[in-house]
C-alpha cells in the first residue's frame, strides 16, 4: 500500500513537472503531422523581413527616426553599442542612432555616451554581438524550417568498424533515416539527409548540400571508436565548432576531417566564419539539448555509459556550414556490448527518438523564448505609451 | 480529495479523443460527444439551424449545411491548423459547459489527449483549455487511463482509438517518450478497410464511412465466431440484407499484426527483469477494446513471445476522462498552485 502511495506521489510530481514548464500565455501554433518532405513553407524573403521589422519596431518604440549607415563599406548597419549598462538591459540591449541627432554627433564629442556611426568598427560590432543579453536568434526572431541530417561516412569509407563487423556508415544512415521520419512526424519541418544511401561523400559536398538546401540546422551523426588500449569504454559526446578542448577531441576532429576535399583557397574563406556569434550560441544550445537527452536516455538502459560532454571541436563540416550545426558521437562501437545494441533496429530507433527529443526540445525552448520576448516587448511598449 | 482544497473548486477530467470527447466532473456530471465541430456555412444555414456552432451527432446530422471539422484526425491537430485549433477551442468550450461549472466555481481541468497530440500540440491544447481553467494539466490518454485504473507500475496500456493506437508502459513514473509508441492502424483504418471490402464485394450497394463505422461498432469481432453478421444497406433505394461476417472480421483483424508487433517490440525494449510482469499486465482500452474476442485473439497472437495476460477494460468510453478527473483531484495543493 505504501509502495503504491509512493508511486502515486512520484507520478503526480512527474505530471506537475511536465506541465509546469510550458508558459500558459504561449500563443504559438501547434505543429502538425505531415508526410513526405514538404516544400519550404515560407519564402526566403521572410528571413530579411523579420529582422528589419524588429529593428523598425525598436525604432518606433524609442520614438526616434532611423537611417541606415554603411560601416567600413561592408553593408548597412542600423544599430550600435551604447555602453555596458545598456547591454545588460533585459529587453532592448541596443540603441539606435537618430537622424535628428546627426548634427549633434557631427558637432563633436557626444554627451549621451553613444558612439557615432562613422566611428563603428567591425570590432565594436563583434563586441556588441558578443555581449548581447539575449541570443541573436531571439533578437531577430529567426525561425527554423529546414533541418539537414548528415549521416557520416558512406561508400568506400566505412567509418569505424566494430569487432563483430558492424560499420559506422550503416548504423548512422539507419539512425538518420529514422530521425528524419520522426522529425517530419513531429512538426512542420523540411528534413533532408545529405546521403540517402550507402555512398561516399566528401565533407565539402555535405556542406554544399546544406547550403543549397538553405538548411537552418545541421546535425551530423557519427559513432565513436576507441583504440584497443582505451579498454572497453563507452561514452557519448556532442560537438559544435570551436577550438579543441582536449587532445582526444583534436585527434577525433583530425580523423573526421580526413575526407574534407577542401583546397587551401577554400579554407581561407571557410576559416573567416570563425567567430560567427549567432551560429556559435545556437550551436551550443542545440548541442547541449541533444547531448543531455541522448546521454540521460541511453544511461537509463546502460549504466556503464559515460558522459564525455557537449563541447567544442575543430570539425571542418561544422565550420563549413553557415547555420547552427552539431556533430553527435552517439556511442562507441568499439565496445562489444554497444556494438550488439547498435545492431538492433529497436536500439537505433531509440537513439533516433532521443536525438529527435533533443532537437525538438531545443526548438521548443527557442519558441518559448521568442514568445516570452514578444510578451516583454509588448509590455514595455505599453509602458512607453 | 485533500481537505485543504477549496470547496468551490470544480475538478474536471476531459478525454479529448479523435472519435469521441468525454468529460467527467467532480460534481457527478459525465457526458460525451462525438468529436465533430461544425459551423453553419452561410447565413441561411445559420438561420435554419439557429446555432452558431454544432457538435457531435447533431453536427454530423446537418453536415451538408456546415463547415465540419474533426480536429484530432490521426491523433493530432491536423494540417491547416487554424480551423482545427478553433474547433478544439469550441469543443473544449462545449465540454466545460457540459461539466456544469457554476459561475463561482474555480475550475481545475486535466485533459487526456492522444499521445501524438501531446508531443506536437501540447501548447495549442493548453491554450484552448486555459481560458476555462484556473488550473490545468495535459497528459496522454493511455496515461490517464492507467492512472484511473491505478495500474501505475509494470503495466502496458494499449489504447485503441479512432486515429491512433497508443502504447504506454507504466513503470512507477510518468512515462517517458521511449515508454510510448503510436501507430496509425486504428479505428479509422478499420473503417476504411471495411468500406473497401464491402464496396468491392457489393458494388451495387451504397455504403459510406459512417455506415460501416456503425456496423463495426455494433458487430465488430476478431478471431473465430459462429455468429453471422447480417446488415441492411440500400440498393437502388431499397434496403437489402447482406452477410458481412468475413469482411467485418478481415477489417477488424487488419491492424492486429501491427498492434502485436509494436506491443512486443516495446516490451522487448523494457528492462528484461520486468518484462514478464509487463506481459502479465496488458490492459486494452479505447473504443477498439470492445471488439468481441479481442483479449483471447491478442493472447493467442502474443503467445509465441511468452504468456501474456490481456484484459479489456469494461468502460472504455469514460476510462480516460475518469482517470484525468482522478488525477486532477489527487494533485497536491502545492503543485496545483503553480499550474
Amino acid at each position: 500500500m505504501n509502495r503504491h502511495s509512493d508511486i502515486k506521489k512520484t507520478v503526480l510530481r512527474g505530471v506537475y513537472e511536465d506541465n509546469v514548464g510550458i508558459p500558459r500565455s504561449c500563443l504559438g501554433k501547434g505543429r502538425s503531422r505531415s508526410t513526405g518532405v514538404p516544400p519550404r513553407p515560407v519564402p526566403h524573403r521572410e528571413y530579411w523581413r523579420r529582422p528589419v521589422l524588429v529593428l523598425l519596431g525598436l525604432v518606433a518604440l524609442f520614438g526616434i527616426s532611423f537611417r541606415l549607415v554603411t560601416v567600413d563599406g561592408t553593408g548597412p548597419v542600423a544599430m550600435q553599442v551604447v555602453d555596458s549598462h545598456a547591454l545588460q538591459f533585459p529587453v532592448f540591449p541596443l540603441n539606435v542612432l537618430a537622424g535628428a541627432q546627426d548634427e549633434h554627433i557631427a558637432g563633436g564629442a557626444r554627451t549621451d555616451g553613444l558612439v557615432p556611426f562613422s566611428a563603428i568598427t567591425t570590432g565594436q560590432y563583434d563586441a556588441m554581438l558578443a555581449h548581447l543579453a539575449i541570443p541573436m536568434a531571439d533578437l531577430f526572431n529567426l525561425k527554423v524550417q529546414t533541418i539537414v541530417i548528415d549521416p557520416g561516412h558512406g561508400g568506400i569509407d566505412p567509418g569505424a568498424t566494430g569487432r563483430q563487423g558492424l560499420k559506422e556508415k550503416d548504423v548512422v544512415l539507419d539512425i538518420a533515416r529514422r530521425l528524419r521520419d520522426k522529425l517530419i512526424g513531429s512538426g512542420n519541418y523540411r528534413v533532408l539527409l545529405t546521403r540517402e544511401d550507402d555512398r561516399k561523400m566528401f565533407l565539402k559536398e555535405r556542406v554544399a548540400f546544406a547550403k543549397e538546401n538553405r538548411a537552418d540546422l545541421f546535425i551530423s551523426i557519427h559513432i565513436n571508436a576507441l583504440p584497443p588500449g582505451a579498454g572497453n569504454l563507452n561514452y557519448v559526446e556532442t560537438y559544435y565548432f570551436g577550438p579543441h578542448t582536449d587532445q582526444r577531441s583534436l585527434e577525433l576532429a583530425k580523423e573526421e576531417n580526413r575526407d574534407s576535399d577542401y583546397l587551401m583557397g577554400d579554407f581561407r574563406e571557410v576559416i573567416a566564419r570563425i567567430g560567427d556569434t549567432l551560429k556559435t550560441e545556437e550551436s551550443k544550445e542545440l548541442a547541449s539539448s541533444i547531448h543531455e537527452r541522448l546521454y540521460h536516455s541511453l544511461k537509463r538502459r546502460n549504466r556503464k555509459l559515460l558522459d564525455a560532454g557537449s563541447k567544442t571541436g575543430p570539425f571542418m563540416v561544422l565550420l563549413g556550414v553557415d547555420v547552427p550545426s552539431v556533430l553527435v558521437e552517439v556511442s562507441c562501437i568499439s565496445n562489444k556490448a554497444e556494438e550488439t545494441r547498435l545492431s538492433t533496429p529497436g536500439y537505433r530507433d531509440n537513439v533516433a527518438n532521443y536525438l529527435k527529443s533533443g532537437i525538438v526540445e531545443y526548438l521548443e525552448q527557442r519558441a518559448q523564448r521568442r514568445t516570452i520576448e514578444r510578451g516583454r516587448t509588448q509590455h514595455v511598449a505599453k509602458q512607453e505609451r | 480529495m485533500s481537505p485543504s482544497k477549496k470547496d468551490n473548486m470544480l475538478y474536471v477530467g476531459i478525454d479529448l479523443g479523435t472519435s469521441r470527447s468525454v468529460v467527467s466532473a467532480s460534481n457527478g456530471n459525465r457526458k460525451w460527444v462525438d468529436s465533430y465541430v461544425g459551423w453553419p456555412k452561410d447565413f441561411v444555414a445559420k438561420k435554419m439551424l439557429g446555432k452558431r456552432v454544432l457538435f457531435g451527432s447533431e453536427a454530423l446530422e446537418h453536415r451538408l449545411a456546415l463547415d465540419l471539422s474533426r480536429p484530432l484526425r490521426n491523433g493530432v491537430i491536423t494540417e491547416g491548423t487554424e480551423r482545427d485549433e478553433a474547433a478544439v477551442h469550441e469543443l473544449i468550450d462545449h465540454l466545460v459547459e457540459l461539466a456544469g461549472a457554476g459561475p463561482d466555481d474555480e475550475v481545475c481541468i486535466a485533459v487526456g489527449v492522444p499521445a501524438e497530440a501531446l508531443k506536437v500540440n501540447k501548447i495549442a491544447i493548453k491554450n484552448a483549455v486555459a481560458q476555462h481553467a484556473k488550473k490545468l494539466m495535459v497528459v496522454s490518454e493511455p496515461f490517464s487511463v492507467a492512472y484511473g485504473l491505478g495500474t501505475l507500475d509494470n503495466t502496458m496500456i494499449i489504447d485503441i482509438g479512432a486515429g491512433t493506437v497508443d502504447f504506454c508502459i507504466m513503470h512507477g513514473t510518468v512515462p517517458a517518450e521511449e515508454d510510448q509508441r503510436s501507430i496509425l492502424f486504428a479505428g479509422d483504418y478499420v473503417d476504411e478497410q471495411l468500406l473497401k471490402l464491402l464496396s468491392e464485394k457489393h458494388p451495387e450497394a451504397d455504403f459510406s464511412l459512417n455506415t460501416v463505422r456503425r456496423f463495426k461498432e455494433k458487430h465488430g469481432f476478431v478471431g473465430d465466431s459462429k455468429r453471422r453478421v447480417k446488415i441492411e444497406a440500400p440498393v437502388d433505394g431499397k434496403f437489402t440484407e447482406f452477410d458481412i461476417t468475413n469482411e467485418i472480421r478481415k477489417a477488424c483483424e487488419s491492424p492486429m499484426p501491427a498492434i502485436v508487433e509494436t506491443a512486443i517490440d516495446l516490451i522487448a525494449s523494457f528492462d528484461p527483469e520486468f518484462q514478464e510482469s509487463v506481459r502479465n499486465n496488458i490492459i486494452v482500452a479505447g473504443g477498439g477494446s470492445q471488439l468481441t474476442g479481442l483479449d483471447s485473439y491478442l493472447g493467442e497472437a502474443t503467445r509465441q513471445f511468452g504468456p501474456c495476460n490481456i484484459t479489456c477494460i469494461t468502460d472504455p468510453l469514460f476510462a480516460g476522462a475518469d482517470g484525468a478527473l482522478q488525477l486532477a483531484m489527487d494533485m497536491p495543493e502545492e503543485f496545483l498552485e503553480k499550474l
